[in-house]
């Protein structure tokens, strides 16, 4: 039995206005009015160029890194080293773009983007390389990768790669030396920073789409994905499955990293990564981890991460307030997606509630 | 510089920093080992850890009393556990995603209430460390192990304790049950939500706890983002350590005990580039698991909701 | 691929609910202030000096003179983008980014809106509508080089430093200078937390110093107030605090502070722009200008003896006179 589509757009309905309800009471708290910080937060993003463009530049990187995550699921392993895998990437694009100055922007652009696609799949294939070569988790080496390739990072723009003139002034700031400008990625419209990466990221969507859904591998990987044991016995490398899945994680996250340079900075600075790694994968989740369900997933996160900024500005609360937001919209989306999938839960969860079951006294929100 | 190294004080100084390193990830890896044994995969250590970490320290800075800030770092370890085993548990939500949603919430949650409870840089009294009558006096070791507050000592002591409590009892087989066959275990009559419930709500007060030891019995003091990424740390170690008691405190002082080698070999002067120091714990963490990899166990039924009817 | 288009639907009918309540704000002829941290209002170092700054200003002005908002924990240069963005259409005048990482977003959004000046630092690069400023933070610290340099007993003074790069580097730089100029017996250790803000990790790095025998300790950026609180619990240790006067955290341990005058600095900004300037300033904070104050913290002052306080006045007026040069790494 499947949910009908009112009742899902209901559900879903409830999850969010149960997630704002509590952060009401925190901007009660805080002293501000919640009806006008949600109506900054919801018209915000919608109501003006300002808004629409700067949702979509938000989108840019949680739809790329959300590819790899679908890839990545699909393919039955959790990738939590976007973090890394991005700055890794955007670093190996960077020092290719600066690397060759004097390239006509028709093959240095491709170039850098290809490098940076390569990098972020070294950085995400190596853990897939220790789990199916010497056993080690691949939870434990991305987290341990990212705080690697954070230091890494790091070193190369203090050192090698740094802005020569932040030398010269004694500034000593860590960041390159800007881009050569016929690798920058052009905006679509004037006076804002919506670029081409975003059309770029529409295209692989497409792509990730073909290949996991229409071709022979691609089938393979979502196979090992759905049951490993029924594709060991069906004749296919599951280890090499995983450390190929893993691997285009990473590149898609390594893509994003570099997208975001190309796009919006037109230089490596530190902190481009700006906890995409981990809302590409709420990104993914929200768009059914399907890449064409997280093209809308993604525009409608970053509006409301947007949104929930510029609500903060708006009704002046902390700016931790922004997190905290987030947090419970996950949350409540996330456990009220099994309503989604099978209607008769609450009906059961409620008629088993009857019955004293201690364990179950918990006082938490129960999503409408 | 290795000569200097070498040096007894030097080696005390490596040692003894090295264990007070490995005390909030002890005390959060032994947490999320029950946790993940019973089945349940909770990546949102980090965002408990920071409001175990602000609750400890605040009602420490009101009441004047310590100990009123660890019961504290305590309830809102378990309220925030309750939160967590609602949402993966009885809601069978996807638990890497459900632990990311609690990861934000704690950390939006602890930096919120900081600023409008506290909302300026202060330190409070925590716990002094307490030598150990007797112990404390052995050459080297008595200052390694036996100089530090009450709660480095209690993370020490919860690793037998654990390993008892998960291979000696029958609730320890109950957990082990349900983190392999749940199924099975719903069989033989084990509440598998009931033992999955008890074992996040105790893995995220742990989390708490590990928190609290950092403005408590380390610092004295809160700031933004006062963990800094070491609930996932702690996250990764239940793995190094393989879901065992004393894998963890190896894993947890092995880690430690790098990163206390390289901030003094940073201090006693160091030619190499600082970034690589930094990085060598992370490094070597991931080298010392695949030197020694083989076939790994894990719990079976790890990150999978179970659902009687489903 | 359902659940997305649920998701359209619900911010549309969420939209249209909300549509109905709130206003908007007028402005009249105030000077608006927006200011970008990249940590918080309270992190007791570079991100709450800024902030008490505008705080002053709007004091001096008059509240009904200066319109001031801001927004903090800006770390990652994207959201801070967006966010200069939205002022500046608010109709900001002066739009200050608190942090050196802001130079590019700034480059990008400054010539889209030539009516508002942008300000950042530290910084060199200033254009048509953008300030730059650049605090000399390397003088301040070489006086602190003296003081520690003549004072300490261990002759191992200790820096707690968070990356090597941009401010640190000048601090440290010219810390360094200031202790060998004085006493070239000290040796001055140098670590880094590789953080800007793990509060235990300077904390742990400081108590490893402390340990291997300095009575001196100094460092920079927000995690450093880790560091100061195990300086407090020792005997004999003392912090020199850079950035804010730290010594309400341990009223007993810091010795002396470097600060900077952000009011002045803002009041330049201010009078630029009634003169028709909008930016291509640079804009430096020194000890020669008194944009840059050294304090000592009255408690412990007693506890310098005078012929240090000289020596230290001493340089301090010859690097005011362009006697004495601090370098800066090459």
């Amino acid at each position: 039995m499947k949910q009908s589509i009112w009742g899902k757009i209901l559900i879903l309905i409830g999850a969010v206005v149960g997630a704002l309800l509590v952060g009401a009471l925190l901007l009660l708290i805080a002293g501000a009015n919640p009806l006008v910080a949600y109506r900054a937060m919801l018209i915000g993003p919608l109501s003006s160029r300002y808004g629409i463009t700067e949702a979509l530049v938000k989108a840019t990187p949680l739809l790329l890194v959300g590819l790899g995550i679908v890839i990545a699921f699909r393919s039955g392993i959790l990738n939590i080293g976007g973090e890394g895998q991005m700055v890794i990437g955007a670093l190996a694009g960077s020092a290719c773009a600066l690397a060759l100055p004097d390239l006509p922007g028709i093959l240095l652009l491709p170039m850098t983007l290809l490098s940076s696609f390569l990098a972020g799949a070294v950085w995400g294939g190596i853990p897939g390389w220790l789990k199916a070569r010497l056993s080690v988790n691949e939870i434990l080496s991305t987290i341990m990768l990212n705080s690697i390739a954070l230091q890494l990072v790091t070193f190369m723009l203090r050192g090698p790669l740094i802005d020569p003139q932040e030398i010269a002034y004694g500034t000593g700031f860590p960041q390159t030396a800007q881009l050569p400008e016929q690798s920058w990625l052009p905006r679509l419209i004037p006076r804002t920073r919506l670029h081409w990466g975003f059309v770029v990221a529409l295209l692989l969507a497409g792509l990730v789409y073909v290949f996991l859904w229409r071709t022979s591998l691609g089938y393979r990987m979502r196979a090992v994905g759905a049951q490993k044991e029924a594709a060991r016995y069906g004749g296919i490398q599951v280890e090499n499955s995983l450390v190929l899945a893993m691997a285009l994680s990473g590149g898609f996250a390594g893509l994003a990293g570099m997208v975001e340079v190309l796009g919006i900075h037109h230089r490596l600075l530190d902190g481009i990564s700006a906890g995409y790694g981990f809302s590409g994968i709420v990104a993914a989740l929200f768009g059914q981890l399907h890449p064409l369900g997280t093209i809308p997933a993604a525009i409608l996160f970053g509006a409301l991460t947007l949104g929930a900024d510029m609500m903060q500005r708006a009704v002046e609360v902390p700016a931790a307030i922004v997190l905290t937001i987030q947090g419970l919209v996950v949350l409540f989306v996330v456990g009220s997606d099994v309503l989604m999938r099978r209607p008769d839960f609450l009906k059961r969860l409620l008629g088993k509630r009857m019955m004293p079951i201690p364990e179950e006294t918990s006082q938490e929100e129960v999503p409408s | 510089m290795i000569d200097q190294l070498l040096q007894t004080h030097i080696i005390i100084g490596v040692l003894a920093t090295g264990v007070r390193l490995s005390t909030p990830f002890l005390l959060a890896a032994l947490g999320e080992m029950f946790t993940q044994r019973s089945g349940v995969f909770n990546l949102g250590v980090e965002g408990i850890m920071l409001m175990g970490a602000f609750s400890g320290f605040w009602v420490t800075l009101v009441t004047g009393t310590p100990m009123l800030g660890i019961l504290a770092a305590i309830i809102v370890g378990a309220l925030m556990g309750l939160l967590m085993a609602f949402v993966s548990v009885t809601m069978q939500a996807k638990q890497g995603i459900s632990g990311i949603g609690l990861y934000m919430l704690g950390w939006g949650l602890a930096g919120f209430l900081f600023r409008i409870t506290v909302g300026y840089v202060t330190s409070v009294e925590g716990f002094r460390p307490i030598a150990i009558p007797i112990l404390s006096d052995i050459p080297i070791l008595g200052t390694v192990l036996f100089n530090h507050n009450w709660m480095v000592y209690f993370s020490l002591l919860l690793v037998p304790i654990s390993w008892v409590v998960l291979f000696k009892t029958t609730w320890g087989l109950k957990v082990r049950a349900v983190g392999v066959t749940p199924e099975a275990a719903d069989t033989l009559g084990v509440s598998v939500r009931g033992i999955r419930y008890a074992c996040v709500v105790i893995g995220s007060i742990m989390a708490g706890l590990a928190g609290a030891f950092l403005t408590l019995g380390h610092t004295n003091m809160y700031g933004d983002n006062l963990t800094a990424g070491r609930g996932f740390i702690a996250v990764a170690l239940v793995y190094f350590g393989r879901w065992n008691p004393w894998g963890i405190l190896a894993g947890s002082l092995f880690f430690s005990i790098v990163d206390a080698l390289q901030l003094w070999v940073q201090v006693l002067g160091l030619d190499i580039p600082y970034e690589f120091a930094v990085m060598a714990p992370y490094v070597l963490t991931v080298v010392a698991l695949a030197a020694v990899s083989g076939r790994i166990w894990e719990p079976a039924a790890l990150g999978k909701p179970f659902d009687r009817e489903a | 691929m359902k659940r997305v288009s649920l998701f359209v639907v619900l911010v549309v009918v969420l939209s249209t609910l909300l549509t109905a309540c709130g206003g908007g704000t007028t402005s009249s002829d105030k000077i608006r202030i927006a200011l970008i941290l990249p940590s918080t209002i309270d992190d007791m170092a570079w991100s709450q000096s800024m902030y008490e700054g505008i705080l002053a200003i709007q004091e001096e002005l008059g509240m009904d003179k200066v319109d001031f908002e801001y927004s903090e924990s800006l770390g990652n240069p994207v959201d801070a983008g967006a966010a200069i963005r939205e002022y500046a259409d608010k109709g900001f005048n002066i739009i200050i980014a608190h942090g050196s990482q802001y130079q590019s977003v700034l480059d990008e959004v400054a010539p889209d809106y030539p009516e508002v000046s942008f300000a950042y630092g530290t910084g060199y690069q200033s254009h048509d509508n953008i300030f730059a400023y650049d605090p000399q933070a390397q003088e301040g610290a070489y006086l602190h080089g003296m003081m520690a340099g003549l004072m300490t007993q261990s002759n191992i003074v200790g820096i707690v430093g968070p990356v090597e790069a941009g401010d640190a580097i000048k601090y440290n730089y010219g810390f360094q200078q200031g202790v060998e100029a004085v006493n070239p017996d000290v040796d001055v250790r140098i670590a880094y937390t590789g953080s800007f803000g793990d509060i235990p990790k300077a904390a742990e790095l400081a108590k490893a110093h402390m340990d291997a025998g300095a009575d001196f300790l100094t460092g920079t950026a927000q995690q450093v107030v880790g560091a100061i609180t195990a300086v407090k619990e020792r005997d004999g240790v003392y912090w020199l605090s850079n950035d804010m006067d730290q010594s309400p955290l341990a009223p007993d341990a810091v010795l002396s502070a470097q600060t900077y005058d952000w009011v002045k600095v803002l009041k330049q900004i201010i009078e630029y722009r009634e003169n028709g300037t909008m930016g291509g300033e640079h804009l430096s904070l020194s000890l020669a200008n008194g944009e840059i104050k050294m304090v000592y913290n009255p408690n412990v002052e007693g506890n310098v003896p005078q012929d240090v306080k000289d020596a230290v006045e001493e340089a301090k007026q010859q690097i005011i006179k362009g006697e004495l040069e601090v370098a800066l790494p090459d």
